[in-house]
């Protein structure tokens, strides 16, 4: 523990000149993702911040773990995400629905059944489609 | 009575059945009549890991070395039994290749097959209401059966009618991609999917391999201000200045190039030329842009304060801190 504040200090000062030169070189420079994003003023930095930082909430790494995944596996996944793909996931992870669709395939066997057959889906591997 | 009924039902359903998705169909040309990538490897699903099945067949077909298993971590969510599709675009590039999406149409679809590239597809075996999803790879067709052939699930080939393939594709909102070398073109994409793909490799790409990518999408798309963008920029990270300042200078040549994206190639060139030491001629290109109202105004400002700031004679340094 005691180690941990001298590392801090040491990785700062290599760090922080770095940051200053790249920051100072590429200031004005237009990336490609901002003519990706062109008119939208939200960056994709900030959506994948605001991704990372729920990930960081206890109740969310719960949650993660509970469906199976490790936090630091989601956090590659985020910071492998394009700007749009980040803002996008955002929206799709709120939105998608808990709960499983067992209930709803028992009760439509039936017509996946017949449906398959007219060749409308393929729910079926025996299934051959008339048409 | 009841046979009534049924019967009505059923000519109800045929009726309806005949794909509207068919009909980009009607003007494909230049393909042939059969095409089966016989090559592309199979990885037969475990449980409900179409999602990491699909994904090694593409990537190993492209030359990535992995396997089903090693994909579960990167797209596999154990509770929800599937993988989301950003997860499978984004796991793309980390083994070193492109993921681009593909128009929503089975004439593409096809375009790609016949230049050799195996199409990854999502499909919703299901009903709209009872969705049920698959992802599969599209590897072969037959014109005369007018029939995919597919790696899918445990079937190593997959015969699936257009028409019932064409049902399944759209309820998944005819959901594609190809992965690819960087460097090797999709037959089909438009300069959008190209640059949406190479955008996100490029992220955690090395700078030359991403500009060998961007290179050949501006070499189809030579008046795409965001491909030139992303061309001059790799170039520019990979230290290769003189190419980065040849590929804006060739862009802006382009006639046909939009004022918007004309703007932004000269804000950057002109970063090129006074990271250099040419400030007049960089001041020349973009004091107009800073001047006028146009969407990158504020970069050109930037660029302007920054060109005159390292012209000013340097400040004395401060004595104290």
């Amino acid at each position: 523990m005691k180690l941990a504040k001298p590392l801090l200090t040491a990785a700062l000062v290599v760090a922080l000149p770095f940051t200053a030169f790249t920051q100072s070189v590429q200031a004005a420079m237009i990336g490609v993702e901002q003519m990706q994003a062109a008119s939208r003023s939200a960056d994709g930095d900030a959506a994948r911040a605001q991704v990372l930082e729920a990930l960081s909430r206890a109740d969310v790494v719960a949650e993660l773990e509970r469906q199976g995944v490790s936090p630091e596996a989601a956090r590659e996944r985020v910071a492998a995400l394009s700007d749009a793909d980040a803002k996008r996931l955002a929206e799709q992870v709120d939105k998608a629905p808990a709960g499983g669709i067992i209930g709803a395939i028992l009760l439509v066997f039936f017509v996946l059944l017949l449906t398959d057959i007219l060749g409308l889906t393929k729910v079926f591997p025996f299934t051959r489609s008339i048409r | 009575m009841r046979r009534a009924v049924c019967a009505v039902l059923l000519a109800a359903a045929l009726a309806g059945c005949a794909a509207p998705g068919l009909r980009t169909l009607d003007g494909l040309s230049g393909v042939p009549p059969r095409v089966e990538l016989a090559a592309t490897p199979f990885y037969p699903q475990q449980d409900y890991q179409c999602g990491p099945a699909a994904l090694a067949t593409v990537l190993n077909a492209a030359g990535a070395a992995t396997t089903p298993e090693a994909l579960v971590d990167a797209v596999y969510l154990p509770a929800r039994r599937g993988s989301l599709q950003l997860e499978m675009l984004a796991a793309v590039p980390r083994h070193g290749l492109v993921a681009t999406r593909i128009p929503p149409r089975l004439d593409a679809l096809l375009a790609e097959l016949a230049a050799g590239h195996p199409v990854l597809v999502m499909q919703n075996m299901g009903l709209s209401w009872a969705p049920s999803w698959h992802y599969a790879v599209a590897v072969g067709y037959e014109l005369a059966r007018r029939e995919l052939i597919l790696r899918s699930g445990t079937e190593s080939r997959m015969a699936m009618s257009f028409n019932t393939f064409e049902h399944t594709w759209a309820r998944s909102g005819h959901w594609a991609f190809v992965a690819l070398p960087p460097g090797t073109l999709p037959a089909s994409a438009g300069a959008a999917e190209l640059a949406d793909g190479l955008i996100a490799y490029a992220r955690l790409a090395r700078p030359a391999d991403a500009a060998r990518g961007f290179a050949a999408a501006a070499a189809r798309h030579p008046d795409d201000a965001t491909l030139a963008v992303g061309l001059a920029g790799s170039q520019h990270a990979a230290g290769d200045h003189a190419a980065a300042e040849a590929t804006l200078r060739a862009t802006l040549a382009r006639p046909a190039l939009p004022a918007a994206g004309r703007d932004a190639l000269a804000n950057n060139l002109a970063n090129l030329l006074a990271g250099r030491g040419r400030h007049d001629e960089a001041e020349a290109l973009v004091a107009p842009i800073a001047a006028a109202d146009g969407p990158w105004r504020d970069a050109a400002r930037a660029t302007l304060a920054a060109i005159r700031a390292a012209r000013a004679p340097k400040a004395p340094p401060a004595a104290t801190r």
